[in-house]
Parts: structure tokens; sequence; C-alpha cells
């Protein structure tokens, strides 16, 4: 019984923990939360659906498709929309996400509706795997595994790829890394694109499990943001742990104290947490120079 | 050396013979809009106005100290449903329950500001709006409060006068906007608004000036919860339905939209940017009605959007609003008006006018 | 009594050490400048006299009672006020109403005053005209009049320096810490600084602490001087006591 609150609890927080790492790593180039980054994953997984039942194309095409236009979408949006903001104060840059989020919304629900759909997948919801006495859902399980199989990807990208490492140097001074000959400006874009693309696996491995509709990254949008700020806003690692964290406490809350509430408590934990350590459990502090 | 007097003059809203006229006029203008026009016109007044009280909060709070909420409906809630349930369990009349969800709002929103002292920006902005979810979730989940099926606004009255009523209710309600707009006016030019704004512009040199910043942010929050609880028993008011349903995350960020679309820091941008988006918040559903462009756009739609999507348009504009503001004119309206107006009377616009961010100190009845 | 102390005063970043046992003392109504190379802690001094920095040991008294680990806005009600080497000022806002910021200590209106303030004859409204009143001539003594409405930002530097001194003069203080008020000014303009800062001394009956970069504005002023050097005392007194202490003379080698 345990174990599968548990394999829930990770499961569910595989979901947040690639959500509060495609939070992260935009944040920490543009320090601002994008907001965006939600509908961005939302429609590409209406264009994977789209494929797979207009189309009638294999989900590893779909898929492939997807998360190409992800990353078109995520680096288009840093290139035509945000780099383009001529006063960069967070603020404004916080309320341009917020609108590229309203917008793509909107033509999502104008063009695909408010019908709940089901999402093809090659795992269905229902299976479950045996262990013992015990069983997981399959689902759940691959989730798991796919989720960890590109984490670590992400991360061995940024530790060990010419590309990752530049990314890195932008993120913690871009005046610098300009200076030693990177292309601060696609690397933000790219930074935008993958951070999209992660956000959209996030969504294909949400799709099958509740219904498809517009509102899908509502909820996995919020407890990723969530997850990122316990963990802290500047570090990824912080962010993914923060991820599963709250999946795990999410999990246990809903199986043991109440079904209810159970959303309610990610909200609780983080303004405790973050009473006790305003930016985030695992974060590095700066201060202002005056 | 002059009298006091003369100094007075920098605050005073209206000063000089044209500014009574046009205060005049304004005020003609508002008092005859409710015969004139249809029932459902009027709804769609009072609608506005609603939204107009909660950007005058939003002003407060976001452009005037520099802070963020992205959590605005939750107060609106609280408002609305403290107004409520004092009028069913309380059997408190009408006029004494508004100003007391108000109250109780500010309470909520004092409580909220608390967290705010020690959050940056986007920590900031998550945990506000976490907060307007949790409201709305634990209000829905809550047979006290009706649930997810909301409760039912009793017949309010203000004193003999029924308060059933359109035209009765626009003249409460636009009434309660121009008061609170004065309030919101005569706050910013003020040592408490001058506060706020130090506070957005360098909080440290404003600690230096001896701004108790913990108690002002505090007050910011207080302050704009207040003007959104406030709206939120008027809503409830013209409604006579409140639902959790109402005050989602999609309405905070329309508020906060807004305030931004209008001109952060301009009382006058923040009242024409709520108008503006309180306008498209209630016609969203009746694209279709709207002359020349709705046939067009329900055509478009079918051929290839969906037709029942249609709705959707009014979050597709919004956002664009967003977005446009922000790339072309971040001081939105306001903005627009100043340009505009140094266009026309032949100076460069650079020079003065709105500052790069927030704009500058509203002037008297322009 | 000292009026103003500053005993032991020691501030550490992590592992950097910013001030290291620093202490001198001030007398009413003189001019006490603090001077060094960059870097040496001459403006974490003045973050930890006026509160943004808690010190990490030592203390600071202000007439007797002790204002260290106090909160800005405390130290600012005791008549401390200050300038900012990096100008911070409140950009977006007019120069009338920086100033009128100063006032804040002074005024009273509150949240009900301000809202009520319905014509001239409310307390609101004297609060603001009397001290709008007492502002002009700050405006006037330090030739600001002229940019009385304009939004700050938009200043040259030279200008917003001025601002920013008078509003710190339109608090009142008793004690006026001023860092680094020539910065950018060419030397017409330093030598006028130097005339109003020690008017301001007889005329105001003020006391000033001055943090100065440039030597000769800094020893011509003031009436002591201290001098630091990597967050060390290295010497204090008269500017010809100083000028001619061989520490002195050995840390501003190579400097300028």
């Amino acid at each position: 019984m345990l174990a599968q609150v548990l394999a829930g609890g990770l499961s569910a927080g595989s979901i947040y923990a690639l959500v509060a790492l495609a939070l992260v790593i935009t944040y920490k180039t543009t320090e601002v939360p994008n907001f965006a980054q939600g509908e961005m994953a939302m429609v590409s997984a209406f264009v994977a659906y789209v494929l797979m039942t207009d189309f009638q194309t294999g989900f590893f095409v779909a898929f492939t498709v997807a998360i190409v236009f992800a990353f078109v979408l995520g680096y288009g949006f840093e290139a035509v929309i945000l780099r383009r903001v001529r006063n960069p104060t967070h603020l404004s840059l916080l309320v341009v996400t917020l609108g590229f989020q309203l917008a793509l919304f909107g033509l999502a629900g104008w063009k695909w509706g408010a019908e709940q759909r089901q999402f093809p997948f090659p795992v269905s919801a229902n299976e479950v795997l045996r262990m013992g006495d015990v069983s997981f859902s399959t689902l759940g399980v691959a989730t798991i595994g796919i989720s960890s199989v590109l984490m670590v990807a992400v991360f061995a990208f940024f530790r060990f790829t010419k590309l990752g490492v530049a990314m890195q140097a932008t993120q913690q001074d871009s005046m610098a890394a300009r200076i030693n000959g990177v292309p601060t400006r696609r690397v933000v874009g790219l930074t935008f694109g993958i951070s999209s693309v992660i956000g959209a696996v996030a969504a294909l491995l949400t799709a099958p499990l509740i219904t498809l509709d517009t509102t899908l990254m509502w909820d996995p949008l919020l407890k990723g943001f969530a997850a990122a700020v316990l963990g802290g806003l500047n570090t990824p690692v912080g962010a993914v742990l923060g991820g599963y964290l709250l999946g795990l406490i999410e999990n246990l809350f809903g199986a043991y104290i109440s079904v209810e509430f159970k959303s309610a408590v990610a909200f609780l934990v983080i303004v405790l947490v973050l009473w006790f350590r305003p930016s985030g459990l695992f974060a590095r502090h700066y201060k202002r120079k005056v | 050396m002059g009298s006091t007097p003369d100094y007075y003059a920098d605050v005073q809203l209206l000063r000089g013979r044209g500014s009574w006229v046009k205060l005049a006029i304004l005020l003609v203008v508002l008092v005859t809009l409710p015969l004139v026009f249809p029932g459902y016109r009027i709804f769609t007044f009072n609608y506005m106005a609603i939204f107009v009280i909660v950007g005058l909060g939003m002003n407060i709070l976001v452009g005037d100290t520099g802070q963020v909420s992205l959590g605005h409906a939750g107060f609106m809630a609280i408002g609305a449903y403290t107004t409520v349930l004092m009028m069913t369990e309380l059997g408190a009349p009408f006029p004494l329950a508004l100003p007391v969800g108000g109250l109780v709002t500010a309470l909520f929103g004092f409580l909220l500001g608390l967290p705010a002292l020690r959050l940056q920006g986007p920590y900031l902005a998550i945990v506000t709006l976490g907060f307007g979810l949790a409201v709305t979730q634990i209000i829905g989940h809550s047979a006290f409060f009706g649930g997810h099926m909301g409760l039912v606004v009793p017949a309010a009255t203000l004193g003999p006068i029924s308060l059933s009523g359109d035209i009765a209710q626009y003249y409460v309600i636009v009434g309660s906007a121009l008061v609170l707009a004065l309030c919101a006016r005569n706050l910013s030019v003020t040592r408490v608004g001058r506060a706020f704004r130090a506070i957005r512009d360098s909080e440290i040199a404003a600690a230096t000036m001896g701004v108790d910043v913990a108690y002002y942010k505090t007050l910011s929050f207080a302050l704009s919860a207040a003007f959104a609880g406030i709206a939120g028993g008027l809503l409830a008011l013209m409604t006579g339905f409140i639902s959790p349903g109402v005050f989602t995350f999609l309405l905070s960020l329309m508020f906060l939209a807004m305030v931004v679309f209008g001109g952060l820091g301009s009382i006058p941008g923040a009242v024409l940017g709520s108008i503006v988006m309180g306008y498209l918040n209630l016609e969203m559903d009746a694209f279709e009605e709207l002359p020349l462009l709705g046939p067009a756009l329900e055509s478009f739609s079918s051929r290839f959007m969906s037709s029942a999507g249609l709705p959707n348009v009014g979050w597709v504009v919004t956002g664009s609003l967003i977005v446009l503001t922000i790339l072309v004119e971040p001081k939105g309206l306001h903005g627009l008006w100043i340009r505009l107006g140094a266009i026309v009377s032949g100076r460069s616009a650079g020079s003065s006018g709105p500052p790069a961010d927030p704009s500058g100190p509203p002037a008297g009845v322009s | 009594m000292a009026f103003f102390a500053v005993e032991g005063l020691t501030m550490r970043f992590g592992g950097l050490t910013a001030l290291d046992d620093v202490s001198f003392e001030v007398e009413r109504a003189t001019i006490f400048s603090v001077i060094g190379p960059n870097g040496s802690g001459k403006s974490t001094t003045f973050n930890c006299i006026n509160g943004i920095h808690r010190p990490t040991a030592g203390s600071v008294h202000f007439e007797g009672e002790r204002i260290s680990g106090l909160r800005p806005h405390h130290i600012a009600r005791r008549g401390i006020a200050r300038t900012f080497q990096n100008i911070e000022l409140f950009g977006n806002e007019s120069t009338i109403d920086n100033l009128m910021l100063g006032r804040h200590l002074h005024m009273t209106t509150g949240v009900w005053g301000g809202v009520t303030m319905v014509n001239g004859r409310t307390r609101a409204a004297r609060d603001e005209g009397e001290n709008r009143e007492r502002v002009q001539h700050i405006l006037e003594l330090l030739d600001l009049d002229s940019v009385r409405e304009r939004p700050v930002r938009e200043l040259p530097y030279g200008t917003q320096k001025r601002v920013e001194l008078a509003r710190a003069l339109a608090m009142e203080p008793k004690l006026l810490l001023v860092d680094e008020p020539s910065a950018g000014m060419n030397a017409q303009e330093r030598t006028e600084l130097g005339e109003r800062l020690g008017r301001l001394r007889t005329d105001l009956d003020l006391t000033i602490l001055l943090i100065e970069h440039q030597l000769q504005l800094a020893m011509g002023l003031a009436d002591r001087v201290l001098v630091l050097n990597f967050g060390k005392a290295i010497a204090q007194g008269t500017p010809e006591e100083v000028r001619r202490h061989p520490e002195v003379i050995k840390a501003y080698l190579g400097d300028e």
C-alpha cells in the first residue's frame, strides 16, 4: 500500500520535476518565470494528438514532431517576442509571458474547443505491473522512467557539451559570456527551446493520465512552479528535488489525511518553506550592493 | 514666501474653473447614462465599474508600490462571500455588509502582505497565485460557503430603496467607483502614496528616509485587497449569485493585465484599462453579435477553428493586447496619451512624460 | 559623552572582512571626513551607521544612545540622514516629491487623512502645504527650483546629486552622512560643493560625516579625518596630522 502511494508520488513528482526544471533553466537566464511554458506544452500535446487522430501517424512520429514543434515554439517566443521587450524589467517580462500564455490558451480553445479527448499512448493508464502483491501503474512507471532519462540527458548536456556549458555561462553572467565569444542571444533562444521541449514531454506524459483538453497543464504548471520555488528558483537540481518532494508529500497527504485538499497542500507547503527560507530549500542567496 | 493655500494647489484636485467644468460634465454624463441606455447595457456599465474598482486597488499595489499579485480574484471572492454571508447569516443590511466585506478582505490582504515582505518578485507572484487558488478551493470544498454550487445573494436595500433593479445598482456601483477613485487619487498625492512609490523606486532609500517599509508594504496589500473586496461585494449585488467558479486565476490575470495595459502608476490609466478589459471579459461570449466583425469571425471560426470555441477569442485578444502593450508602449494607455499630447503640442515625446517603468504622479481631473 | 561615536565596528560578509575594528568619534557641528582608497570600507561604514547592515561586532552610538542594530527607518527617526554613492533617488518621481518624501517623518497624514483631503482646510491639506513651503527654501538653496516638477531620472547626473543632498536635508537631520558627493563633478562644481557643505555646517548647525574620494575637498573641508585602508583605520586626526602620517602616504602611493 505504502509502496503504491510512494510510486504514485514519484510518478506525479516526475511531472512536477520536469515542469520545475523547464522553469528553472529559463528563469536562470531571464530572472523571470515563464508562465507561458504550460500552454506551450499543452499546444505541443495537441499537435501530437492531431497527428495521431487526424493524420493517423504512429505515436513515435507524432511524439517527435511535437517535440520539434515545442522547440520551435519556445525558441520563437524568445526570439520574436521576449527579446523585443524594450524595457525588460521583471514585471514587464513576467506580464509578457502571462499575455502569451493567455493568447495561446485562447487560440487552443478556439481551435479545439472544450471537449475532453482521450490521448492515445503506447501504455494505457489502466495497465498495471505486478510485483508480488503490489501493483504499480505501468504508465506511472513509464513516466518515472522517461522523465528520469530526459533529466539525466539535460544535466549531461549542460555539463558536458560545449553548447551546454555556454548556456550555463550565459545564465551566470551574460556580460562575461558575451565578452568571451558566447553567442548569448542564440543561447538564450536555445534555452527557451529546450525548456519548451522539457515542458512538452511533461505534457505528453500527463495527457494519457487525465484527458487532453486546453486546461491540461494548469495543475502541473502550478505544482511545477511550486516545486521550483520549494527547491529554489536558481538551482535546477533543487527544482527537480523539489518536484519529487512535492509529489511525495502530496500523495502521502492525499492517501492518509484528506483527498479533498490534496492540492491545497502544495500551496501550504510552499508558504511554510518560504517563510523560513525565502529563496527555497536549496538555493543560494545573492544580495544587492549599495 | 507664499501662504499655505499656494502650496496646497500642488495637490489640489480641482484647480481653476476648467476643472470644475470637466467635473460637472463627467457627473452629468454618469448620472444620466442609465436613463438613456437599456437594461443590459446598464449591466455592462456596472460590470465595468466593478473592474475599475479592482483596477484602482491593483494600481496601488502594483503600479505605486511595485509589488505583484496573481491572486486578486481571491480577494474579490473573500469580499463577495463575506458580504453575502453577513446578509444571510447575520441579517445585516447591504450598506453594512459591504464595508465589512471590505474590511475583512483588507485583513486577508494584510495577512498575505506579511510573507510578501520576505519574498522577491517571482516568489511573490507564485505565492499570490497560490493564495488565489487556495481561496477558491477552500470555498469550493466547504458546505458553509455553499461549495461549488455557490450562494444566492438575498435582495438588498439601501434603507427604503430597493437595490434589485439595474438602475439602482448602477448608482450604487458607479457611485462607489467614483468615491473610491477619489480616495485613491487623494491617497496617491499625499504622504502614504509617496511612501508607496518610494518603496517601488528604491526600497533602501525609502527606509533611509524613515519609511517603515514593512508597514507600508503590508498596508499596500491591505488597501488593494479592500478595493477588490468591495468590488466583490458589489459583484454579488449585481449578479445575484456567487460561486467559486467566478473567481478564477484567469480573472486575476485580467486584473493584472488591465493595470499594465492602462499604465502602471496612473489612475486614469488604471480606470481606462479596467473599462476596456472589463468590457472584453464580459462580452467574450457574444462576439458573434459584433457588427461587421462578428459574422466574419463566425465564418472564419467554422472554417479554420471550431465554432464552439469562438468565445476564446476574448482571451486571444486580451493576451495579444498585453503582449503588444509591453512591446510597443510599456507605459500603456497612459503612455500613449502622453505621446499623443506631445505630438499635438509639437514637443518631442521623449523628454518629459511618464517614467520608464510605472508612470508618474497623477494629475488632477484631466 | 560624544555626540556620535563608533566603537570597534566590524563587518564581515561571509569570508570577507569589510571593516575591522574601526573606532572614531565625531563632535557636534563639525565636518568629519572618511577617506581611503576604493574598497577600503567607507560606504560599508555608512551602511552600518544607518542600519542597512547589522554590524558583525562593535557599536554605534548617537547622542548617547546605541543605534547599531536598529533598522534604517528607526535610525532616520533619530535624526540621521544620508546620501548614497550610487544615486538612490526615487527616479520616477519629481524633484519636489523626492524632497517631500524626505519630510515623511515630519508629516502626520495617514490613510484616513489622505483619503479625506477634500479641500484646503483639512489637516492633510495643511500638512501638505506647510511641508511644501518648508521644502521650498531647500530647493532654492540648492538651485533646484527650476527642476521642481521634473522626474528626477531625466535630470543630469550633477543635478541628481544635488537632489539627493536636498532630500537628505529635507529630513532636517542632526547628523548628515554624505557619500562621495563630488563624484562626477568638475573642479568648479567641487568648489561650490565644498562651500555649500561648509555653509550647512555653520548655518544649520549640522554635523556632517563625509566620505570623499577627492582628497583636496575632504582635507580642505574637514575638521577631523579618518583614513581607512582594507577595512582598517590607519590614521585619525586633523587634516594636517593625517596628511603627514606615513601609513597614509603609503596607502595612497600609486592611487590617483
